[in-house]
């Protein structure tokens, strides 16, 4: 069932225009890295130091490579959260509604197989062009700013975290309700987990500035829908260790640390939500 | 339940909220059988091949597949079914769709594919997208794929829908091939005439329950009339009149209407003694429309207990 469902969705067009937007994106961003790489190699990034009123060149190449990346990751974010949505919410509804979802059962094969099968093949799509364009903006970024990224695989745990997090509730929604429903609900839900995860950064920078209820929302945003301290622990993990700039980086939306503590409950929840979401299934009339 | 025993159902019960769709069904098809459920709409021929094939679970009685409960995968294996109105992704060939088929399934080889496509006169859609054919080209690729190779038992659920005259014979042929070679086939279809040229039993389902069940032809009764082929059908009327006979004209020749059992005997010496040339005397026998008019009423009302 996987693999026929990843067959199924590579085959369609919005995987494809996906791929040409990461392609462009990809291609966008190597135009536009390459010119400031231009500038920096004349000496242009430089900073005005107060304290000794002189110009000096307090940025080294890890620091622009640190801006290049906060700048091309949430966009590229936003695109995968998307495709992730589009493709999760329509896997098994357009199974159910084309009337193949009762052929596929009388086979002989567990529900569970078919609703994972089935289920599993858009977050596999998702992650391979997540890693076409993580792997895309580290080397195109790493060619004109050398860099020494924090951890590689803490950037990769932490992505699949926040894809599956996105996954599993909309392929759950996309159970419970209609299509539509279940793309509209997951995306306010991740957009509103990335709002509160970069003021909970904001406010552990500045605690005393920021009413308590704020915090509060945050963390409860953090437990009910833990996609964002997957994407801040990507964004943590591929950030340059050599840069700078290493102090209040929550003005990026960077974590100060990522406990793995919080990617192991993303992925608890994850399996419960998903746990939920068959049991659905399993009981469904077909 | 016997070993030979294909299909075993007893005391099912399924409910969809206040609508009972089957009120403690009990139901057995043999081995090798082509079988075909009847009824009017609503009367839950649908849910039972349903539960059968686990898609639906029913709220309490139990059905087996071969002696093995149907909630269980193993009870699959060799089973095939082809649901009404599936659609197949439209860039997918009937090619692409056996390898997805064949990558769960793992019951048929890619040449078994091919012959039943030939059988089904669709081997040159093989390469095709599914978007680009007509729906009757659809629908022989459906069962193509779901027929191929040796299956055990085939659930087909209106297979002849929107198929030319020529498509539903190609069709009856393969129920017949596939009965022939063994195969328990359950047939869920509309078409009467269809069921029965290729169906050699059926079960008659009202209301939830099953009302009459057995061969066609055992189901089928002698309507007390009897066809005498002849090209002079108004001397025919008159002399057998003129004998006491309730006559009419018919499409090949003249109804007669017998007293009783005995009736026929008497009815081809008569006959005999007319003196009109005549080719054949038949006694007529209730076609699968009348038999189901009779069985199930009209209007589908009748329960078990009421069958004439």
């Amino acid at each position: 069932m996987f693999l026929n469902g990843v067959e199924q969705l590579i085959r369609r067009k919005i995987v494809l225009v996906a791929v040409l937007a990461s392609l462009a994106f990809l291609g966008f961003y190597w135009w536009g890295v390459s010119a400031a790489a231009a500038s920096f190699s004349r000496g242009e990034l430089t900073a005005w130091d107060p304290q000794t009123e002189m110009l000096v060149e307090m940025l080294n190449p890890a620091d622009a490579a640190l801006a290049a990346l906060i700048t091309a990751v949430p966009l590229a974010a936003t695109l995968i959260t998307a495709l992730t949505i589009v493709l999760g919410s329509s896997m098994l509804p357009d199974e159910i509604s084309r009337g193949r979802m009762p052929f596929w059962l009388s086979l002989s094969q567990t529900r569970m197989r078919v609703f994972l099968g089935t289920g599993l093949a858009p977050l596999a799509v998702s992650l391979c062009l997540s890693l076409l364009l993580l792997a895309g903006l580290m080397t195109i970024t790493g060619i004109y700013f050398p860099f020494n990224p924090r951890s590689i695989p803490l950037a990769l745990l932490s992505m699949t975290v926040w894809l599956t997090v996105v996954w599993a509730s909309v392929t759950v929604l996309s159970v419970l309700l209609s299509k539509v429903a279940s793309m509209v609900i997951t995306f306010f839900l991740s957009g509103v987990s990335s709002m509160f995860g970069g003021l909970y950064e904001l406010i552990r920078q500045f605690p005393g500035d920021a009413p308590p209820a704020i915090l509060t929302i945050a963390k409860v945003t953090m437990v009910v829908f833990p996609a964002d301290r997957g994407f801040r622990g990507l964004l943590y993990g591929i950030i340059p260790q050599d840069a700078v700039v290493t102090q209040n980086m929550a003005f990026f939306g960077v974590s100060a640390s990522v406990p793995l503590l919080h990617l192991a409950y993303g992925f608890l929840w994850s399996l419960i939500l998903l746990g939920f979401g068959y049991i659905r299934f399993r009981r469904t009339d077909f | 339940m016997s070993k030979e025993d294909a299909l075993s159902i007893s005391g099912v019960i399924k409910s969809y909220r206040k609508v009972k769709a089957l009120r403690g069904l009990d139901l057995t098809v043999a081995k090798g059988e082509s079988f075909s459920l009847l009824g009017p709409n609503g009367a839950g021929k649908t849910t039972l091949m349903k539960i059968i094939l686990s898609l639906v679970r029913a709220d309490s009685g139990e059905a087996f597949i071969s002696g093995i409960p149907v909630g269980s995968p193993a009870a699959r294996r060799g089973v095939r079914y082809l649901p009404e109105n599936i659609s197949f992704p439209q860039w997918a060939t009937p090619m692409i769709l056996f390898r997805q088929l064949e990558r769960i399934r793992r019951e048929a080889s890619r040449e078994e594919f091919m012959e039943r496509c030939s059988e089904l006169d669709c081997a040159d859609l093989a390469e095709r997208p599914v978007g680009k054919m007509s729906y009757g080209q659809r629908q022989r690729v459906a069962l193509s794929l779901v027929t191929a190779g040796r299956p055990e038992m085939v659930f087909l659920d209106e297979p002849s829908n929107g198929l030319d005259p020529a498509g539903r014979i190609v069709v009856r042929n393969l129920i017949r091939n596939l009965s022939s070679a063994g195969v328990t086939v359950m047939l869920n279809s509309h078409l009467l005439g269809e069921v029965e040229r290729t169906c050699g039993s059926a079960a008659f389902i009202s209301r939830g329950r099953l009302i009459a069940q057995g061969d066609i032809d055992s189901l089928s009764r002698q309507k007390g009339m009897a066809l005498i082929e002849t090209q002079d059908a108004p001397a025919m009327i008159e002399a057998l009149s003129s004998a006491g006979y309730g006559c009419s004209r018919a499409d090949r020749g003249v109804t007669a209407v017998m007293a009783d059992s005995e009736g026929f005997r008497r009815l081809c010496a008569v006959v005999l003694e007319t003196g009109v040339p005549f080719s054949g005397v038949s006694l007529q026998r209730e076609d699968l429309e009348e038999v189901f008019l009779r069985i199930m009423g009209a209007d589908g009302s009748k329960e078990a207990g009421d069958v004439p």
